[in-house]
């Protein structure tokens, strides 16, 4: 006879490898083929839109791993995300230069472009995850309101610093190019980001294919994280410190591991970002994007990855759906959020996802049954 | 090369001029069940949270297994072999009851982010394994029913058992339990002992338990040290410490004489 042990091992064993394996990258598929698509009905703003919330949802699932997941309440992710987006904008705007003597957009499904964006991104990606080791640093004497301040005061310094940057090689003016290619690394060594008016002339390599491709990685690494031991630790260290601790969690290694997987990813959405056709500006890292990202993640559950993307997706289009009431919608908009907060205010699903919000909740009404 | 398993000498603390602990000597030999009384405030517990490295003592030597720990942060006294339950109960409420014992197996394992991003076999394997065991310990504690339930939706009793189990699955040499008979009532406490026993032998450990309930103290204990006011007023067998004249007086007080006139 089988015991109820045995029963329950094996469902559980089984339970996580199904949607594991096949549910994201099935999404990711389904996904991908509708951007493709898609892109064909829409118009340019629809797709500009569509962008936006791609990139919202990378930064909002990055900064769910370390506010979600490790509990440690950062307010610098935007500073993070306009890291990788500085590294990656000047990695392809100036390979291009160097490459192929100009800026301009070169056409085709991938080239060189593509590859230089792709080199920007994980360059941004991986100065971001080597700040976010050196914030996540003092999270382990900081706790709530203090590390808060910290990490906002970390975005600021970013912004800054942006700011006195020096001008940026003109992409339309040959002779400018011309001094550049000739001396690249002593126009470099003055850091040309163009300052407080931001970087302009980037190629726009990151459609919505490339954007959600990487909202499919970012989400399936997350997921991953989530479920595992890492994933484990996270949650116990918000749960309870001094517990996890004493259960042999080493609260230094995951702290900065939060911040460092997060960081890295939010690099990825600013590379995005900067890829999208915008001008990248050190606005971008200010507390203003900042708290925008917090409230996805507030919005869609603290610890959840679909919520967080959905609540990506609703906080991008409402604005627009709410367009017809005009000046008014803000007024809605912000009405919205404080009654989702009474209303459940552990976000749309707390910290558990959308495709195992049911069979978890038949689950709960079991422990009142144990002996 | 001392014949203990434990091995604290003169462990001391004070937080400012209040001297919590003071030359705090345990001496616990393997699969040994000692108890550690005394009136409420003498520094039970912050013995413990020295022993568990949550305080760092200020005087003293402290060893498990020969294996120097005085000094050694928290995490890293638990992977030597020590481990604890909480007075007020300290489960991770938000995780299912599975998740809370998975998480106790941590330090025993590999946790390399490249091999959790790629789910190598070796990660998988291990997440099989400590499932596994996580639900064997579950199963012994009568929990496996509700592993998937939230921690905290649990029924009082069964929370602190699931520490008791979650303290377990760090694989300890001691187990150290503060005060798990707290709230339960007379037939719960029996269950209680008779699992501290059935777990020291079956984990073949030590266990080292702070306990108010007096019947269940002299009941499971070999050896019992007397904390008050910080400093240990006596050490020996249930019976020595029953008929100890400095237990008797520092919980009920010194025999003072009757007052004339009454």
């Amino acid at each position: 006879m089988p015991s109820a042990l045995d029963a329950t091992t094996n469902a559980q064993l089984r339970r996580p490898n199904l949607p594991l394996i096949t549910l994201p990258w099935l999404a990711c598929a389904l996904l991908g083929l509708a951007m493709l698509m898609l892109g064909r009905f829409l118009g340019s703003y629809q797709e500009t839109l569509m962008q936006q919330v791609g990139i919202f949802a990378i930064a909002a699932v990055s900064l769910n791993i370390v506010n979600g997941l490790a509990g440690q309440f950062s307010m610098g992710h935007a500073g993070f995300m306009a890291v990788g987006a500085y590294v990656a904008a000047a990695t392809t705007y100036y390979g291009s230069l160097l490459h192929f003597n100009t800026a301009e957009l070169q056409p085709g499904l991938f080239n060189f472009g593509h590859v230089l964006m792709l080199i920007g991104l994980l360059a941004g990606a991986l100065v971001a995850a080597a700040l976010g080791y050196l914030v996540g640093l003092p999270s382990l004497r900081l706790r709530g309101d203090y590390l808060a301040i910290v990490t906002l005061g970390f975005g600021e310094i970013v912004r800054v610093l942006l700011q006195q940057t020096s001008p940026q090689v003109n992409g339309k003016d040959p002779a400018e190019i011309a001094a550049f290619t000739d001396a690249p690394l002593r126009t470099l060594a003055r850091i040309p980001l163009n300052g407080a008016l931001g970087f302009e002339g980037v190629p726009a390599y990151a459609t919505n294919l490339w954007i959600w491709t990487f909202v499919g990685i970012t989400c399936l690494a997350a997921y991953r994280i989530k479920e595992s031991s890492s994933g484990r630790a996270f949650l116990s260290i918000r749960e309870d410190e001094i517990a996890a601790r004493a259960m042999g969690i080493n609260l230094t290694k995951y702290k900065v591991r939060a911040f460092v997987l997060a960081a890295f990813f939010a690099g990825i959405a600013g590379g995005l970002l900067a890829h999208a056709g915008v001008t990248t500006s050190p606005i971008d890292a200010g507390f203003q994007r900042s708290f925008e990202i917090i409230i996805v993640v507030v919005l869609g559950g603290l610890g959840s990855i679909s919520g967080a993307v959905l609540a990506a997706i609703v906080f991008v289009l409402l604005p627009q759906v709410l367009h017809p009431i005009k000046d008014y919608r803000l007024v809605i908009f912000a009405l919205l959020l404080i009654s989702m907060m009474l209303l459940r205010p552990k976000g749309l699903f707390g910290v558990r996802e959308i495709w195992n919000i049911l069979p978890r909740r038949a689950a709960h009404t079991k422990p009142g049954a144990t002996p | 090369m001392s014949t203990f398993l434990l091995d604290a000498q003169n462990l001391g603390i004070s937080f400012g001029g209040l001297k919590a602990v003071q030359a705090l000597t345990l001496q616990i030999p393997p699969n040994a069940l000692h108890g550690l009384i005394g009136p409420n405030g003498a520094g039970k517990t912050t013995a413990f949270n020295l022993l568990t490295g949550v305080y760092k003592p200020q005087t003293g030597s402290m060893t498990l297994n020969a294996q120097n720990l005085m000094g050694l942060p928290p995490h890293l006294i638990a992977k030597a072999g020590l481990s604890r339950t909480f007075q007020n109960i300290r489960l991770f409420g938000e995780l299912s009851v599975l998740d809370n014992v998975m998480l106790a197996s941590h330090c025993r394992g590999h946790h390399s982010i490249v091999a959790t991003l790629f789910r190598s076999p070796t990660f998988l394997a291990q997440e099989q394994a400590m499932r596994r065991r996580a639900m064997h310990l579950l199963d012994l504690f009568a929990l496996a029913p509700a592993a998937h339930a939230q921690a905290k939706s649990l029924p009082y009793g069964d929370q602190r058992r699931l520490e008791i189990c979650r303290a377990l699955a760090t694989e300890p040499r001691v187990l150290l339990l503060d005060e798990p008979a707290a709230g339960l009532n007379p037939s719960e406490k029996q269950a209680l002992a008779k699992l501290i026993q059935t777990v020291k032998a079956q984990f073949n450990l030590a266990v080292l338990l702070i306990e108010h309930d007096m019947s269940l103290v002299m009941q499971v204990c070999e050896q019992i040290t007397v904390l008050d006011h910080g400093c240990t007023i006596a050490h020996g067998t249930p019976s020595q410490i029953q008929s100890d004249p400095r237990v008797r007086e520092a919980y009920l007080g010194e025999p003072t004489p009757t007052p004339a006139g009454t």
